[in-house]
């Protein structure tokens, strides 16, 4: 375990607490911006303010902000010691300018205090990136001399990656005479040393030995740059509002539908996989953008589990959905793209396998991953900085992000950047990024999302990329309407009525047929108003064949009526059921004429009879097949009751249970007069001896079983064979050959 | 890109389709543009639809289009941004053509060489071709079972590695064919169809009806001057290419053999069906021979859309002969285009069938569809009929005879064809119209004097059968009035609608008038019809029959 090194110095009990007290209120509120959880709660005074900031999870955190540089900074300090900026820039691979300017920052963040010739470290962060000790500086030259060949490979090759070597036990100290292997030999002369049980690594001095004195091989002064490629901004901006467009038109076309077939909920509250499948092939899309679509709809409100009319839980559009639809298209990009920057949800991990779960369902729990929205924002912010008219390289440019995120972020985990090509990709969907480059629209989005400006403005930026709603629709003569472009949501929908979308895109191809026009008609349209609306709609002439599609499904529509009644009522004379239909005593019976012949009622038969019986009429009954039913009172019969089983079989049943009982009974009771008085034997060796005995002699033995239910009974057997774990033997009881298992005869005697 | 002055004439959509609308300034110009390698699906009068297929794709690279430019026209004439996954799948797909080739080797015979290992790797060890191949020469190349040649391009295709066919073809037996320009000359751009086919080695020629795709096929056997091999449809279609032949090329009667049915003929140029070689007799086929009958030097198939599949098996052996389809549609309702592909080969040519309709060669019939109402007692009687019955009782109402007397009065004077299904209701109609009619019993002689008549003017009206309407010499007409009788494909309904109505003398369009029954079945075929010549582009009206 590294050990902390004892900062020399003067002791100070609260170190910080002093300086912070004369920091200027601009430099606290700077000290608190960078390190947010020193603010929560706020600290009563300074001293608290120093103690929190010394805290071993604060510490850690502030040092996972650091870059690279900072870093390096921080560590040379550590093995240093308090001492001044020069001495640090001594030791550190980075241009002075550089170095002056991370001890700014540590400063400002701090992680590192005291007068400017004895700046040190807070003790906690030393306690964290202290290397543990190698072998004093001036006996390294000479320790590397005695090297071998495969020992200095292992050194170089720890050297020059700059990384912590494994090996099987490093605690395990050989001698130098002893070591057998080129690592222990390494370790045995300490130019290795362990930092727990199997990691090893570098110490200081033997870095400084290898590395000329500087404690990295590299540069630090700066971030490495990004491979960019040059691409015009109009052209990213164009793919982009092609991609925001598809993305929003795919969103909508999948809510609008789940309001009438929602997909159900699983119960632990994802999408099903076929559901999912179902949404990708109704989009035209793969897997994962479908699954990027439910999640960023889902993330931004717009939809959520409810209920539908069977009471199953299903996910359906919320009522945001309606206002979101309302809404501009560059708005309604804004909510999702926004809901997708802020989400916590790794996306990406839909449809892949969990260890420990199986498959991952889209919108299940367990997919929040804190530290996403950070990395987003980290990522966009990188690919914003490139300058006009850059895009990341093909090829090589996510290669060179992912490098320059991790210098300037070194103690991320480094499974957290695996995940940035899939947020790459997820964004080009979006349309935040296209052509591997940020749309000026993603630009604005994520300047308001850092520093929550109202400057810029990605709505503006996007609304006029996006192709203009348009109002109307060319009607052809094979039935079929093209709207050559996005159309007004209310016309859209009013077309979606009439006709079938047939092909969507930039463009929306419907077609008419009988079925599609008659589901206008069942809606409440009538011939008239679907004539009136492909008009209006319509910016060529309506094909005459399309105007006699709309006649010969109206000519058809409604011919045949149904309806719900409970009774009818039919008579040849008119005058009957007139008269019956303005009875005031009928007025209850609800009688409505459907024909002049036909009355129907929704009053059930059996109420309706005697009611009309009551007001003079005679009717006769109809049964189903339209039989006259001729009414008779029923004649009520009870089933004749079960013949009793026959006596003397009875008897025999009874005497047999008796005689049954009876033996158990005398069993019984010579068990308990054969009680041994001796007593038995208790122990498993003995008891197998007394039963092998028995079985060889064949007498009767009393023994004291424990059945499977744990019931203790005793018994007298007569052995027949004892093997394979159990006792086969002769029940007295039962009457009847029987095994017991051994382990459970807890005793047994001889009789 | 929203301002409507640089707004294209077309429309990407993620299926694939393109839409382009007619009536835009650049219209025709895209239209140009995307032809080689989109397909046209439906020509309605305001936005045609056009798809983009692998094999499409795969035709374009065939004729020496590359992924590029087809990326470049989309971005160039679309509206709106293109999705960016089509621009990749565009890429991708036509850069899977031509990675593997067939070549002639002077010492191995046929040999498969690609110019990706790994592609040649992949189709090496798929099951599909593993029988066809034989040595494997070095890294990149592999020798071919000459037998397997037309199997190997077939299976290629499946595995989506489309293989390019450079091993060339046998000269066959030398024969001299000429055509004989008098009175009549090759237009431009069947000039051009036969000399890109030739050119190109073998493939497909795709021409709208009534555009002369026989005279094609006599350009490029005037070309080939070989013996050759004709396939058609039918017996009918037989004849017309004998005559056609004779009348357009050095060949005489003599020179010219029909193999069908009836007759056997095997001469330098033969004339089969594919009826007659897809004849089976105890399971196999007893007519195979002809195929090897001759040193044939061209094959020629017509419709090739029509081709049935046992053809396609017997053409993968001919792979070493020059092979030419002819078609006025790639689409085949069967979805074997991919055959067509590999088989016969891909598409040479493809005239827009506007350019051709607006140099005047061809003029697409006014497709007038008559609604009669069924009288009551009608009615009644279709509405408690027997499902098979009913299609009888809608097309034979007395109705329709009433229509068709109007029709032919107003028509007077132009050659008009009643055409029926049923005969008793062609018999009522013959007397009702005082006119001539031509049915299965018709006896030759009389049917050839009514023909003679009806040509020379004499007769100008004639009522027909289905069975007089598959007939040889079904002189032209300009006025048709269809009362009964449902085709039977879409495709062969436009096709024989080409070949019956030609461009008036006068430059009037020609009628053609579908009486139909209302809300009767006879409605719902005439409703699929209309569909699909609407998609032709035929223009395509309704009438009632009261405004006759």
């Amino acid at each position: 375990m590294p050990t902390p090194r004892p900062v020399e110095g003067s002791p100070t009990p609260r170190p910080l607490a002093d300086p912070l007290r004369s920091w200027s209120s601009d430099q606290l509120a700077g000290l608190l911006a960078a390190r947010l959880d020193l603010a929560v709660p706020a600290p009563a005074d300074s001293a608290q303010l120093a103690s929190r900031a010394v805290v071993r999870s604060s510490v850690l955190r502030s040092l996972e902000a650091l870059d690279t540089l900072e870093l390096a900074v921080l560590e040379a300090l550590v093995e240093l010691g308090p001492t001044d900026a020069a001495a640090v820039g001594a030791v550190v691979h980075a241009s002075g300018q550089a170095v002056a300017a991370a001890l700014d920052v540590l400063c400002t963040r701090a992680l590192v205090w005291g007068a400017s010739d004895a700046l040190r470290p807070v003790s906690m962060a030393a306690e964290l990136l202290a290397l543990p000790e190698g072998p004093p500086a001036d006996e390294v030259p000479a320790l590397l001399a005695e090297l071998d060949e495969q020992a200095r490979t292992i050194l170089d090759h720890l050297d020059h990656t700059g990384a912590d070597g494994t090996v099987a036990d490093a605690q395990r100290r050989p001698t130098v005479t002893g070591a057998r292997t080129p690592t222990e030999a390494l370790l045995a002369r300490r130019l290795l040393v362990p930092r727990d049980g199997r990691q090893v690594t570098l110490p200081w001095t033997v870095r400084l030995a290898l590395r000329g004195g500087r404690s990295t091989r590299h540069d630090l002064s700066g971030p490495p740059p990004v491979a960019t490629g040059e691409r015009e901004q109009p052209l990213v901006d164009r793919a982009g509002a092609g991609a925001a467009f598809e993305f929003l038109r795919r969103t909508e076309l999948l809510l609008d539908r789940w309001g009438t077939h929602p997909p159900g909920a699983l119960r632990a509250g994802g999408m099903g996989v076929r559901e999912l499948r179902a949404a990708a092939a109704l989009v035209h899309a793969e897997q994962p953008v479908a699954a990027l679509l439910v999640e960023t709809a889902a993330a931004a409100g717009l939809m959520a589990i409810g209920m539908t009319d069977d009471l199953d839980a299903a996910w359906l559009p919320t009522d945001a959905f309606d206002a979101w639809q309302g809404r501009a298209p560059a708005e309604r990009w804004l909510v999702l793209a926004r809901a997708w920057l802020a989400s916590p949800r790794l996306v990406s991990a839909v449809g892949g396998r969990d260890a420990s779960s199986g498959p991952v369902n889209a919108l299940s729990p367990g997919l929040e991953r804190g530290w996403l929205p950070a990395l987003r924002r980290d990522v966009l912010t990188e690919i914003a900085a490139l300058p006009a008219g850059h895009v990341l390289a093909p090829g090589t440019g996510v290669a060179s992000l992912l490098e320059r995120m991790r210098w300037l972020r070194p103690r991320r985990p480094r499974a957290h950047l695996d995940v940035v090509p899939a947020l790459l990709d997820e964004a080009a969907l979006l349309g935040i990024a296209g052509l591997h480059g940020l749309s000026s629209f993603g630009r604005a989005l994520v300047a308001t999302a850092s520093t929550d400006s109202a400057a810029a403005d990605p709505a503006g930026a996007l609304a006029g990329l996006l192709p203009e709603p348009v109002d109307h629709v060319l009607v052809q003569a094979d039935l079929t309407a093209v709207a050559p472009g996005p159309l007004e949501q209310q016309l859209a929908r009013k077309l979606a009525l009439v006709a079938d979308v047939e092909s969507r895109g930039g463009a929306t191809v419907y077609r008419f047929a009988a079925g599609s026009v008659r589901r206008a008609f069942d809606a409440g349209w009538s011939a008239a108003d679907v004539h009136d609306f492909l008009r209006h709609s319509s910016r060529t002439p309506v094909p005459q064949s399309l105007s006699y599609l709309v006649d010969d499904v109206a000519r058809r529509f409604g011919t045949v009526r149904a309806g719900h009644a409970a009774s009818f009522l039919r008579s040849d004379d008119e005058t009957a059921l007139t008269e019956l239909v303005h009875d005031q005593g009928a007025a209850g019976l609800r009688l409505r004429r459907v024909a002049p012949t036909v009355l129907v009622s929704d009053v059930p038969l059996d109420t309706l009879l005697p009611r009309l019986r009551a007001l003079g009429v005679a009717p006769v009954v109809e049964a189903a097949d339209g039989t006259v039913h001729v009414s008779r009172p029923d004649v009520f019969r009870a089933k004749t009751p079960r013949t009793r089983v026959a006596p003397a079989r009875d008897e025999a049943r009874t005497a047999a249970r008796v005689s049954a009982v009876v033996t158990a009974i005398r069993a019984g009771d010579r068990a308990a007069a054969e009680r041994p008085t001796r007593g038995p034997v208790t122990s498993p060796a003995d008891v197998m001896g007394v039963l092998r005995a028995a079985a060889e002699t064949g007498q009767p033995v009393w023994i004291g079983y424990v059945d499977q239910h744990g019931t203790d009974s005793e018994r007298v057997v007569r052995p027949l064979r004892v093997e394979g774990g159990r006792l086969t033997a002769w029940d007295e009881r039962s009457d009847e050959q029987r095994s017991f298992a051994l382990h459970r005869i807890t005793r047994a005697a001889a009789t | 890109m929203t301002d409507p002055a640089v707004a294209g004439p077309l429309i990407v959509q993620s299926d694939k389709t393109l839409l382009l609308e007619v009536d835009h300034e650049q219209a025709d110009e895209a239209r140009k543009a995307i032809a080689p390698f989109a397909e046209l699906e439906r020509s309605p009068e305001h936005i045609h639809t056009y798809r983009l297929t692998p094999l499409g794709l795969w035709n374009a690279r065939a004729a020496g289009h590359d992924a590029e430019q087809v990326v470049d026209t989309l971005l160039a004439y679309s509206r709106y941004a293109v999705p960016h996954a089509l621009l990749v799948d565009v890429a991708e797909t036509m850069a899977r053509y031509g990675r593997l080739r067939l070549d002639k080797h002077p010492v191995h015979g046929l040999v498969l060489s690609s110019t990706d290992r790994a592609v040649l790797e992949e189709v090496i060890r798929a099951k599909k071709v593993a029988g066809m191949l034989g040595d494997r020469l070095d890294a990149d190349s592999v020798v071919v079972h000459p037998s397997e040649r037309g199997n190997l391009k077939q299976a290629l295709l499946k595995l989506g590695w489309p293989a390019e066919d450079l091993a060339g073809y046998v000269d066959g037996e030398a024969h001299a064919i000429d055509l004989v320009e008098d009175g009549w000359s090759l237009r431009p751009y069947q000039k051009e169809a036969a000399e890109s086919f030739w050119h190109g080695g073998s493939g497909v020629v795709v021409l709208p009806c009534g555009a002369g795709k026989t005279i094609v096929g006599a350009a490029a056997m005037a070309h080939a001057r070989a013996t050759t091999l004709i396939l058609v449809t039918n017996t009918v279609a037989a004849r017309q290419w004998k005559h056609e032949l004779v009348r357009r090329t050095s060949l005489t009667e003599d020179e010219i053999g029909e193999y069908s049915g009836s007759v056997k003929e095997v001469r330098p140029v033969t004339i089969a069906t594919y009826q007659v070689m897809t004849t089976r007799r105890k399971g196999v086929y007893s007519h195979l021979e002809l195929l090897d009958a001759r040193d044939w030097g061209l094959v020629v198939y017509d419709e090739v859309h029509l081709l049935p599949a046992p053809i396609f098996r017997m053409t993968a052996n001919l792979q070493a002969r020059r092979r030419l389809g002819l078609t006025a549609t790639l689409v085949r309702e069967d979805g074997r285009e991919g055959d067509v592909f590999s088989l016969i080969g891909p598409k040479r040519y493809d005239a827009p069938w506007k350019d051709i309709e607006s140099q005047g060669w061809i003029a697409p019939a006014d497709c007038v569809e008559v609604r009669v109402t069924l009288p009551e007692g009608e009615r009644i009687a279709y509405a408690t009929a027997e499902p098979e019955e009913r299609y009888r009782l809608a097309s034979c109402t007395f109705a329709k005879t009433r229509i068709a007397e109007r029709l032919v009065e107003q028509h007077r004077g132009e050659p008009t064809l009643v055409i029926g299904q049923y005969l008793d209701q062609l018999d009522e109609l013959a007397d009702h119209l005082g006119a001539p009619v031509i049915k299965g019993s018709t006896t030759v002689r009389e049917r050839e004097r009514l023909f003679e008549g009806f040509r020379s003017g004499e007769i100008d009206l004639l009522v027909v059968s289905k069975v007089a309407n598959f007939s040889v010499d079904l002189p032209e007409a300009a006025v048709a009035i269809q009362v009964s009788g449902s085709f039977g494909s879409r495709q062969e309904e436009a096709q024989r609608l080409g070949r019956l109505l030609r461009p008036k003398a006068g430059g009037g369009t020609a009628r053609f008038y579908a009486v139909v029954s209302r809300d009767t079945v006879d409605a719902d075929f005439a409703q699929n019809r209309q569909r699909f010549l609407a998609e032709q582009g035929y223009a395509y009206r309704i009438v009632d029959a009261e405004d006759v």
